[in-house]
């Protein structure tokens, strides 16, 4: 379709050559703004004349009047971009972006280019700035949740959990600028402390990635990406203004980016603050219990988030250099009547002010320097990433006694503090025709420090480090053979930890005796583990197919490992268990991409099984009258995948539908036959955008309306409750106005979510257990001037 | 193209399959016990008051459709008013004090042989030098599967 345009433009712009006078051109060239690096083949279209950019990227229009022209710029893979200029005519510098909103690709490790993305094997999605501008919700996770396969756990409205093909917690790396995010993932409560400001790159890679990632990528990896380097000379940067009814929330968002020659600087401060969210409900019945909801307010749910972050880099030839700062810092109520399952009476006049954060809250800090080096010797292309990262979480609740524990002295229920140091090297090089080398390896050690008058895990140390060969052999044009190798060893310390309080015990004797408790005693833990994979990628004229087998592994956390202490929120005594042994996974994926002139087709299944999958599961028995959960493992199978087809009709109408599915099922141990915790339903989306004409200074007006679709939800393991279906209708309108310039616009964005304020329930969230359905009908505005 | 479309058509074949089968090749235990002290002879009932010194047999009836495992009695101390019960009466709460030596009961017992049906009975002495005031007193009963239910109920010891 595209070059159907492209002809009917060349050939009305031929024949008006012509006729034109000799008077004036336009001279200039082409970049790729990530790379700096001249396209060549770029159409250059005005009214009276075309360009194609030469293999240095320059171009020259000859033949024009001495007036306005807009100039079309587009080549195949790009965003096309229209400007505006006027005489006199000055040497034109047009950098464009890589298009990556819809198109399904491939990609390993940061060296991003377009084809290598597709001789990968390994399936992956990336999103761009414009999708996550179009998409964005409350928190990073809820934006990307629009792809398929990518799900969330939500606590609240303002935090969420990445959740992969149905599996979360720590079996899902988060990797920002080439660093693992450390934090409290394991916790049920604990939401990703990232600022979703600012990112404008994201990959998703659906499937298992060890090899490249190491622990934890079992289930995938969202790699947020480092934004492009600024271009030479320029200052560039943002401001975002977002209001929204559901929750009342603010939210302000300023960026800014500057280079001269060498030296580049970016910095970025975001503040958000947000009031308890509505539901569609007047009361929460959960169990017996019955909770009425003032004006629909979920109560204390309010909460606030400052981040700031900053820059400084070098790049000089193949050499490149960043460095990065970034500190993000939140606070978020939990919902008064019920602190996970317990149910809680207040003095605290919580409906005084839904802006309010009351206990119970819980406050997170994560600061983050990381720096991100890459260069050339000869064939050798290095890169090093370091990182320090720093994650101080603290829950606090109304002091209450509980079992043989009195009343604590203050509110601070459970702190942790984190300290997580990485570094990773790798090298690509090209030892003989046809093949590309990656070597890597990668180093991290955690010091994780406890405190609060609650315990659940202990105080432990982890080292880490892992080894990698990855090998792409291109057999030929067309078809690519890679196959990668890895080592991994760990060790772990765990710490002593006993009771501040003592506890009755039987003494042997009929009677009792008062005893100090000892929760967890310190061991010393070595893990090592072989993780692999082997893929075949085969790229068709308009056809992609790849295949893909990889095993990967996930050591166990201090948590799954050593717990031993009641967790009355949950009215649950948490048991872990010191023999269990790394998590390992195999997974066969497979990945077709059909894309043509008319829209594209994608289809993605995998087969995946686990030999060892480790879950909290809920014995028959008591402790101190608390139901004994133990961490256990198991034989997990599971099979799934995404389908989505798009296609633009009238040029104007685009049309998109995607579908999910996850079949997870334990083929042994305690809960056999039952499922994993926390799978998501069969799901779908329909979503059709109508693109309008541009008018004078309003660009790119878009309408969108999305349909969800979820089915019931069945398959759940004890402690689960089965969820029904539900059908949300979501419509954003989106448009740009021309102020400073038609590059730099002001672009709005208004969104109603929920339109008809449905009340339905999401199997995955936080809040699910106590029956608390999800947020009512939402509006929203986001104003974003580019300058 | 083709190819994609066969390869759809398969998938879908397969979720359909599975998505059909599933219901019926298992015996899964999908069903929590029950727990109720609403009955003539569940004790204790809402407001209740207790004696110090005496002793009272705490019954409530559970149920589950395959095998009951385990139940626990918890009393505990409401001196704070920091939770409430389940139960459709309301108890008047006397004022907030601080404890000196309330009464801490917690223990666990199995419920051997199968039972589908089962009335806890445990005879339950109040300490004659416990505190006196409000009191929570939590039931909670598991299955052979690891579902649980949970009951509870608001009391008072007094003199």
């Amino acid at each position: 379709m595209f070059y159907k345009i492209l002809s009917a433009w060349l050939g009305f712009s031929l024949c008006t050559l012509a006729f034109a006078q000799n008077s004036s051109h336009i001279k200039g060239f082409v970049v790729d703004e990530k790379t700096l690096q001249p396209i060549e083949g770029v159409n250059i279209i005005v009214e009276n004349g075309y360009a194609i950019s030469t293999e240095k990227g320059e171009f020259n229009i000859k033949n024009l009047l001495n007036k306005s022209y807009q100039l079309k710029i587009s080549f195949v893979g790009y965003e096309t971009q229209t400007i505006t200029i006027s005489p006199p005519f000055k040497m034109l510098d047009i950098h464009l972006k890589e298009s990556t909103t819809i198109l399904e690709e491939v990609e390993i490790v940061g060296h991003s280019k377009h084809r290598r993305e597709k001789e990968s094997s390994v399936s992956s999605v990336s999103v761009d700035k414009t999708f996550l501008h179009e998409n964005r919700e409350n928190s990073l996770m809820q934006t990307l949740e629009k792809i398929p396969g990518v799900s969330t756990i939500n606590i609240g409205s303002g935090q969420s959990k990445p959740v992969i093909r149905g599996l979360g917690f720590n079996r899902v790396a988060v990797v920002q600028n080439g660093i693992k995010h450390e934090a409290q993932q394991w916790g049920a409560d604990h939401g990703l402390e990232i600022d979703q400001y600012g990112i404008e790159n994201v990959q998703i890679i659906k499937g298992p990635i060890s090899l490249l990632y190491g622990s934890d990528a079992i289930a995938g990896v969202v790699n947020i990406k480092a934004p492009p380097v600024p271009l030479n000379h320029t200052f560039s940067g943002s401001v975002n203004l977002l209001g929204e009814s559901n929750n009342d929330l603010i939210g302000v968002s300023s960026g800014i980016a500057y280079r001269k020659d060498k030296w580049f600087y970016r910095g970025r401060l975001t503040y958000r603050d947000y009031g308890d969210y509505k539901v569609p409900t007047d009361k929460v019945v959960y169990d017996n219990y019955v909770f009425d909801l003032h004006k629909n307010y979920l109560r204390n749910t309010a909460g606030k988030e400052a981040n700031a972050s900053a820059s400084i880099g070098y790049v000089d030839g193949d050499f490149q250099s960043e460095t990065f700062i970034s500190n993000v810092n939140g606070k978020n109520g939990f919902f008064a009547n019920a602190h996970g399952l317990e149910v809680r009476v207040s003095d605290i006049d919580y409906d005084k002010s839904n802006r309010d954060i009351d206990l119970p809250y819980h406050s997170v800090n994560h600061f983050k320097i990381t720096n991100t080096t890459c260069f050339l010797i000869e064939d050798h292309h290095i890169n090093i990433d370091l990182g320090f990262q720093n994650n101080y979480r603290e829950e606090r609740s109304e002091p209450v006694p509980h079992g043989y524990m009195p009343k604590p002295a203050d509110s601070k229920e459970r702190s942790f503090n984190k300290n997580t140091y990485s570094l990773n090297v790798t090298d690509m090089f090209y030892p003989f025709n046809h093949h590309e080398f990656i070597a890597g390896l990668n180093v991290e050690y955690q010091d994780n420090n406890i405190g609060g008058s609650g315990f659940l895990i202990p105080e432990y140390n982890r080292f880490a480090v892992g080894a990698f060969i990855f090998d792409k052999y291109e057999i030929n044009k067309k078809l690519f053979l890679q196959a990668g190798l890895r080592f991994d060893y760990g060790v772990y310390n765990t710490f002593d930890y006993y009771d501040w309080y003592p506890s009755k015990v039987d003494d042997g004797n009929g009677g009792t005796t008062d005893e100090y408790l000892q929760r967890s005693k310190a061991a010393n833990l070595h893990f090592g583990n072989v993780s692999g994979s082997v893929g075949l990628s085969y790229i068709a004229d308009k056809t992609t197919y790849k295949f893909n087998i990889g095993k990967s592994f996930r050591m166990p956390l201090a948590n799954e490992l050593a717990s031993d202490g009641v967790n009355y929120h949950m009215y649950r005594y948490e048991k872990g268990n010191i023999d269990l042994d790394p998590e390992e996974s195999y997974q066969i994926d497979l990945d077709i991409n059909h894309t043509t002139d008319h829209g594209y087709v994608t289809f993605s299944p995998f087969v995946n099984f686990f030999d060892n999958f480790i879950y909290l599961n809920p014995t028959p028995d008591y402790y101190e009258t608390q139901q004994v959960y133990e961490y256990t493992q198991s034989k997990v199978f599971r099979f799934g995948g995404e389908i989505s087809a798009g296609t633009t009709l009238f040029h104007k109408l685009e049309l998109d539908v995607s579908t999910q599915y996850v079949y997870s099922r334990q083929t042994s141990g305690p809960k056999k036959d039952f499922t994993i915790p926390f799978s998501p339903p069969l799901s779908g989306l329909v979503s059709v955008g109508y693109q309008f004409q541009d008018a004078s200074i309003f660009q790119a007006p878009k309408v969108v309306v999305s349909y969800i679709i979820t089915a019931d939800q069945n398959e759940i393991v004890p402690p689960e409750k089965t969820t029904e279906g539900y059908q949300v209708f979501n419509l954003s309108f989106l448009l740009q106005i021309a102020t400073i310039s038609s590059e730099k616009p002001l672009e709005i964005r208004f969104k109603l979510n929920n339109i008809f304020n449905t009340k339905y329930y999401n199997h995955t969230s936080f809040y699910r257990l106590i029956d608390v359905p999800e947020a009512g009908r939402n509006v929203s505005i986001s104003l974003t001037q580019n300058f | 193209m083709k190819l994609v479309f066969k390869s759809i058509s398969l998938f879908a074949l397969i979720i359909s399959l599975v998505a059909c089968s599933s219901d019926d090749d298992t015996q899964k235990d999908e069903q929590k016990p029950t727990i109720s002290i609403n009955y003539s002879n569940g004790f204790p009932q809402v407001c209740d008051e207790l004696k110090r010194g005496e002793t009272y047999n705490f019954r409530a009836l559970v149920t589950d459709n395959q095998e009951l495992a385990s139940y626990s009695i918890d009393i505990h101390h409401n001196f704070d008013h920091h939770t409430h019960d389940d139960q459709e009466g309301t108890c008047e709460l006397e004022p907030k004090k601080d404890p000196v030596n309330p009464l801490i009961y917690m223990e666990n017992f199995s419920i051997e042989g199968a039972k589908t049906e089962y009335e806890i009975n445990i005879p339950i002495t109040i300490p004659a030098d416990a505190d006196t005031g409000n009191y929570h007193c939590a039931y909670s009963v598991t299955d052979q599967t690891g579902w649980q239910a949970r009951t509870s109920v608001d009391i008072k010891i007094v003199e």
